[in-house]
């Protein structure tokens, strides 16, 4: 039988099954986003509710939208927990995003911002402003933005030849940040106690600890960058079918590459900054996000808000799970660590990523 | 019926790191016609197709499309005529088919025109002219290696150009797959009057179904033409150092090309 390319004389609505699954997979994709987005705005919502003052859905939401007359709640929502939760909301989806454009431009599950340099670029410029500077907020946090660029400018400069690879990347990226690592170590191993006990501090990672400044400079790159993020999802889409397709396809490789790093680098960069390296919610908001969707979906608006779920959770364990108070990232890294132990232990029997 | 297109290099010198793999090359891809490009392992066949499909710079020449040279094309305009498949293409994991080839409407989307019922019916028209409108919703990982050539085919048809490059497409098929997936090709330039180039290494698979044989050796053309006009035991002899006969196809009065070997041979 001669097969044709011709279209055919009758109109056919559904084109052979393409028209049903292309809805079917848009309409999933609305439902699990929305239901995602629900929950982290509810636990937005719920981590201002609970504290030695407990506080009523209604009174908090009435209080963020300036509805409120009751200065005593507008002070404990504005003045107390609202730079929390904000801070715990924006750090998640910058995390989130970053995470899945990593893991999707490299197309590999362990192409994490944790892995690749960014975040142990931050660690080693704030340990070293903490410990030889003696400085203290801002400081810190400047120090740790321009850490995690210096760090990723540096992985992706020694990672190029004649274009970036996901394996050289990675391996790379492992290499530079297990380098800085050692120099986190030695700066503590030479600090005082006070010192060392600071810099141990910043270095688990907190969303409590963000200062306005640092959580304005991240809410706004947030709200600048995951519209962008959003919109290089298209680029994202044949990017990870290789260069050389993506490029008979027409996207400008390079271009497109550059752009999708420096938005996920930047956004880690702002969180990092704002709550010291929160381990593993980039390596695992992703993939979680994936499973939901479906295999293949456009994934990034679920990556953030599923970033946002597991931080603000964390958040409410930390502060609220035991009589004392953790920090974030101890909780992150506890979900995280077993999930990446399963992910070494299960990629490698199938023969991919690792 | 599909447009007619100059597809051309001129004095065109490609290469990776600080080797020229090719220098100083001239070829015509005739258009409407099934040219095929043949040649030993390492003779730059395949960089001759990327150089073609612009996935390498030109480090002398140019590729000319219509007139104009390539780099001077916007690469997403270049994208709406000429398509290509390259030799590994990246599955994403966990993709579907339909998905897979959605794909392949990239370039005729924009930042906010996405999706129309003409990318949907030029997806189910490359699904069908490849025969795995059954597949759609099955993940590509799940597929034999004969069905996973057919989609990415499917994706390149997609694409909707009217000239189609495919880099050693038939690479680790099975001889009935091969041949499948050449009669697709040739019922494509037939119904349609696509321009196909492929990159091929079997030569009596070439010779069947070529109108035109670009044979290639140290990044040179040593012969180009009609299958029945150029392919003899000089050529075969000068292209791989392969003594041979050279024979009538019994079925189709092509070409075939018999190796001698050192053993066997009565």
């Amino acid at each position: 039988m001669v097969r044709t390319l011709e279209r055919s004389p009758t109109p056919v609505v559904d084109h052979g099954g393409v028209t049903r699954g292309r809805a079917t997979r848009r309409n999933r994709a609305i439902v699990v986003t929305t239901a995602v987005a629900g929950i982290a705005v509810g636990l937005f919502i719920l981590t201002m509710m609970i504290g030695s003052y407990p506080l009523s859905a209604e009174e908090v939401v009435r209080s963020v939208l300036h509805l409120g007359s009751d200065p005593a709640v507008d002070f404990i929502v504005w003045d107390l927990r609202l730079p929390t939760a904000a801070t715990a909301l924006a750090v998640g989806m910058a995390l989130g995003v970053a995470g899945l454009t990593f893991q999707k431009l490299l197309a590999n599950p362990l192409a994490s911002p944790d892995f690749v340099g960014v975040s142990s670029g931050a660690s080693l410029f704030a340990v070293a402003a903490i410990l030889v500077v003696g400085g203290i907020g801002v400081t810190v946090s400047m120090m740790a933005l321009i850490g995690a660029l210096v760090g990723s400018l540096l992985v992706y400069v020694l990672a190029w030849r004649d274009g970036i690879t996901g394996y050289r990347f990675i391996l790379i990226g492992i290499g530079v940040s297990e380098f800085m690592l050692s120099l986190v170590g030695f700066l503590i191993a030479r600090a005082d106690l006070f010192g060392a006990r600071e810099a141990m501090t910043w270095l688990v990672g907190s969303v409590g600890q963000a200062g306005r400044g640092e959580l304005l400079a991240l809410v706004a790159s947030v709200v600048v960058l995951l519209p962008v993020a959003l919109l290089l999802e298209r680029s994202l889409r044949v990017l990870e079918m290789g260069d050389d397709a993506a490029t008979a396809l027409g996207s400008r490789v390079e271009v497109a590459r550059l752009s999708l790093i420096a938005v996920a680098v930047i956004l880690v960069a702002f969180a990092t900054a704002a709550a010291g390296p929160i381990m593993f919610v980039a390596l695992i908001a992703g993939p979680v996000a994936r499973r939901l969707l479906g295999p293949s979906s456009n994934a990034t608006l679920a990556a953030a808000f599923v970033g946002a779920i597991i931080v603000l959770m964390s958040d409410l364990v930390a502060v609220h799970a035991l009589p004392y108070v953790l920090p974030t990232g101890l909780v992150t890294g506890a979900i995280g660590a077993p999930y990446l132990l399963w992910l070494l232990a299960t990629t490698n029997r199938v023969g991919r990523g690792g | 019926m599909r447009g007619a297109h100059e597809l051309r290099a001129a004095d065109l010198s490609l290469g990776y790191g600080p080797h020229d793999v090719i220098q100083g090359l001239n070829v015509d891809i005739p258009a409407r016609r099934i040219t095929m490009i043949v040649g030993a392992n390492a003779s730059g066949k395949s960089t001759l197709l990327r150089g073609l499909a612009r996935l390498l710079r030109p480090r002398g020449g140019a590729v000319i499309l219509d007139g104009t040279s390539v780099t001077d094309l916007r690469t997403l305009d270049v994208a709406k005529v000429v398509g290509l498949l390259p030799q590994e293409p990246l599955a994403p994991d966990g993709i579907t088919v339909g998905d897979l080839v959605g794909r392949g409407r990239y370039p005729h989307q924009g930042w906010f025109r996405r999706w129309t019922t003409h990318d949907d019916e030029a997806v189910g028209a490359a699904l069908e002219a490849t025969g795995t409108s059954d597949l759609i919703d099955r993940p590509l990982a799940a597929l034999s290696g004969g069905q996973r050539q057919r989609v990415w085919v499917a994706m390149a048809l997609a694409q909707d150009t009217d000239l189609l490059l495919l880099d050693e497409p038939t690479n680790h098929l099975d001889i009935s797959h091969q041949v499948e997936l050449l009669d697709l090709f040739t019922d494509l330039n037939q119904s349609s009057g696509t321009t196909i180039v492929v990159v091929l290494h079997d030569l009596n698979l070439a010779c069947r179904y070529a109108d035109q044989i670009v044979a290639m050796k140290d990044g040179a053309i040593v012969a180009e033409g009609p299958p029945g006009v150029i392919v003899d035991e000089g050529l075969v002899e000068e292209v791989y150092g392969l003594a041979s006969a050279v024979i009538p196809d019994p079925l189709t009065g092509s070409p075939l090309v018999l190796p001698r070997g050192r053993h066997h041979v009565r």
